[in-house]
């Protein structure tokens, strides 16, 4: 069992009227550790509920899926919480950020639920702004911030407490090509540096040549499951 | 904790507008709960001290019996050692003077009409030395302890008006002595007596002591009027006093003020439950309006509680989220009411406002607002308890909101 995430023959299907609609079907995938993948595929083809179900923010209506092992399916609404808190970060296509909250104190709220210690709060804090670059922007607020500096304090946020993975949804929806391309190589410098799983969705297909794995989804279902030359794993 | 609470308090000013809103609609509850409760409690302390001061005393003493007597034969149940008991409670403490009462009924006749009257015998000597308001005459003066001639009388203006009679007129005064005996005595009109009460001035009647004794034939006393420094200390008096009575030869009961004023707790009793029907209101008010608010606010945040639950944030952090955000708004109402409600209070004590006599009275009453404490601490925990409470249903929604739902709310 090497895989980070192991999703196994998974559909989720949505209410709609008097019937359903099916999200994805018979989805399965596997992400070794250390992957920086990408989801691609055009709108409505399952990108966000995949990535919510690898996040444990929602529950397929059939197969199940495994977070280091673990069949979060099985897992009670607190043990799903516990799991979010300590081994997955977020990165939001709309940045997410909570606006009356610093740069720095945005990325602190992580380590504040998990209860750390406020000097140990704030030595990684000052890390991981400096590992995106922000360290000078520490003490603004969002509405003070570009696109690209709010995105990269989410993505700070995603990882200062050294989560086992980061999921991302569309994390480039809201930038521009430029400020797009530099999120997703910083995205790819801390996947390699720091070795922590990246999934993102993404409909840019400019984007997708900075990635190792590119997995392509269409109508709920996995079209194709491609790997760079570069990829980290083949 | 504290960034907690820091996040709580950013949000609360986060929609200025309505924050401001929400501080005013609590402010204005809590600022007229002070005013209306302010007013009470003046018109309470003003009762209380009119009440003591007009005549009724801080204690009064008077044998075990006297509760239980004929009210034609007064005396019968009256202190006979009055002036020994006088000089025991004058040692005490706080005590500003001691006056012997009879308090008599009977009749009052100037040979055209009759009258039945609510008579009053009194030392003024020992009364002016209680301390109490002066008396307000619409005419002539008090009784002369030292007069040797006529016997003077004192009558109220609803009873001279109903009699026909001023200043300078007899009357004869007929009441039942002791041994069961219709007696009289001729008497002079000297003052004219407006207490403010019309009830008491259309029965009241009031001669010297010696004289009332001589009518009753007999030298006891109903009781003993207590005047003391302040109110306030009436019932460590009371406390000192009880035991020093137990040790004379006649048994007598001591009464303080608020066992005796009958019509001051109902006047209370009345006003209290009028404020606490006035505190529920509000309560529900500031209830039912908060919900609406915090709704609202809820249904702003929700992608931002869906983000902080998709970060592990546990479901009870978001309710405490809420609720202390909430209660710092009633914090906040509560401030701006209470400095709000002190000094519009302020104002209307400068104002110099009146309001129309209250009923059984002939004065105009001054429209006057105490800055009480108990007031202010009562009326803000009303509203931060009523925010906090309006704030369970909002937070508890946000706390189980679908966190995919949520953070794809729009």
């Amino acid at each position: 069992m090497d895989e980070i995430v192991s999703v196994e023959a998974v559909s989720r299907k949505f209410p709609l009227d008097h019937s359903f609609v099916s999200a994805l079907d018979a989805v399965s995938l596997r992400v070794a550790p250390g992957e920086f993948l990408a989801i691609a595929g055009p709108s409505g083809s399952g990108k966000t509920t995949l990535l919510n179900l690898i996040g444990c923010i929602d529950k397929p209506t059939a197969g199940q899926i495994l977070v280091e092992g673990v069949d979060t399916s099985k897992l009670k609404p607190g043990r799903m919480t516990a799991l979010r808190r300590e081994k997955i970060g977020f990165v939001f296509q709309t940045f997410n950020l909570i606006p009356v909250f610093t740069a720095s104190e945005n990325v602190e709220f992580p380590l504040l639920v998990q209860g750390l210690s406020g000097r140990e709060r704030r030595q990684r804090v000052a890390a991981a702004l400096e590992s995106v670059g922000l360290s000078a922007r520490a003490n603004h607020r969002p509405d003070l911030l570009s696109g690209g500096e709010r995105q990269r304090v989410a993505v700070a946020r995603a990882i200062v407490h050294r989560p086992a993975l980061v999921l991302a949804d569309e994390p480039t929806a809201n930038l521009d090509t430029h400020n797009a391309t530099q999120l997703i190589d910083l995205m790819h410098d801390l996947n390699r540096q720091l070795g922590l799983t990246f999934i993102f969705s993404t409909h840019d297909a400019r984007l997708l040549e900075h990635t190792d794995r590119i997995v392509r989804l269409c109508d709920g279902q996995i079209e194709s499951d491609t790997r760079s030359k570069g990829g980290s794993r083949g | 904790m504290a960034k907690f609470l820091l996040l709580a308090f950013r949000n609360v000013f986060r929609n200025r507008r309505r924050t401001v809103m929400t501080l005013f609609m609590v402010g204005g509850g809590v600022a007229g709960l002070l005013l209306v409760g302010g007013f009470f409690a003046r018109m309470f302390w003003g009762l209380r001290e009119h009440t003591i001061n007009s005549g009724l005393g801080h204690i009064q003493i008077f044998t075990a019996d006297h509760f239980n007597r004929d009210e034609v034969r007064a005396l019968d149940t009256g202190i006979d050692n009055w002036r020994q008991v006088a000089a025991t409670v004058k040692t005490g403490g706080h005590v500003r003077g001691v006056a012997p009462r009879i308090e008599f009924y009977g009749m009052v006749s100037n040979g055209d009409k009759s009258s039945v009257f609510m008579g009053t015998a009194v030392d003024p000597v020992a009364e002016n030395g209680l301390g109490f308001f002066p008396t307000t005459f619409t005419s002539g003066h008090d009784l002369d302890s030292k007069s040797g001639g006529e016997v003077e009388a004192l009558v109220g203006a609803g009873l001279a008006k109903s009699m026909n009679v001023k200043v300078g007129d007899g009357l004869t005064v007929l009441s039942m002595t002791s041994d069961g005996a219709l007696n009289g005595v001729d008497v002079e009109i000297v003052g004219i007596v407006d207490s403010g009460v019309a009830e008491m001035d259309a029965r009241s009647l009031r001669i010297t002591l010696p004289a009332a004794q001589r009518l009753l034939q007999s030298d006891r006393v109903t009781n003993l009027v207590v005047g003391l420094d302040k109110t306030e200390n009436t019932d460590q008096v009371a406390a000192e006093l009880a035991p020093r009575l137990r040790g004379l030869p006649q048994q007598l009961v001591l009464k303080k003020w608020i066992e005796l004023a009958t019509y001051y707790k109902q006047v209370r009793s009345l006003f209290s439950t009028i404020f606490v029907f006035l505190g529920i209101i509000v309560f529900f008010m500031v209830l039912m309006s908060s919900v609406n608010t915090l709704l609202m606010t809820m249904f702003e945040r929700t992608r931002e509680i869906g983000t902080m639950l998709a970060m592990g944030t546990p479901r009870a952090w978001i309710v405490a989220l809420f609720m202390l955000e909430a209660t710092l708004i009633g914090i906040f109402g509560a401030i701006v009411g209470v400095l709000a409600g002190n000094l519009l209070g302020v104002l209307l004590n400068y104002s110099n406002l009146h309001l129309p006599p209250p009923p059984g009275f002939t004065v105009p009453m001054s429209f006057q607002v105490l800055h009480v404490p108990s007031l202010m601490i009562g009326s803000s925990l009303l509203v931060i308890v009523s925010l906090a409470l309006a704030s369970i249903l909002p937070a508890i929604r946000a706390s189980r909101l679908q966190i995919a739902e949520a953070l794809a709310h729009v």
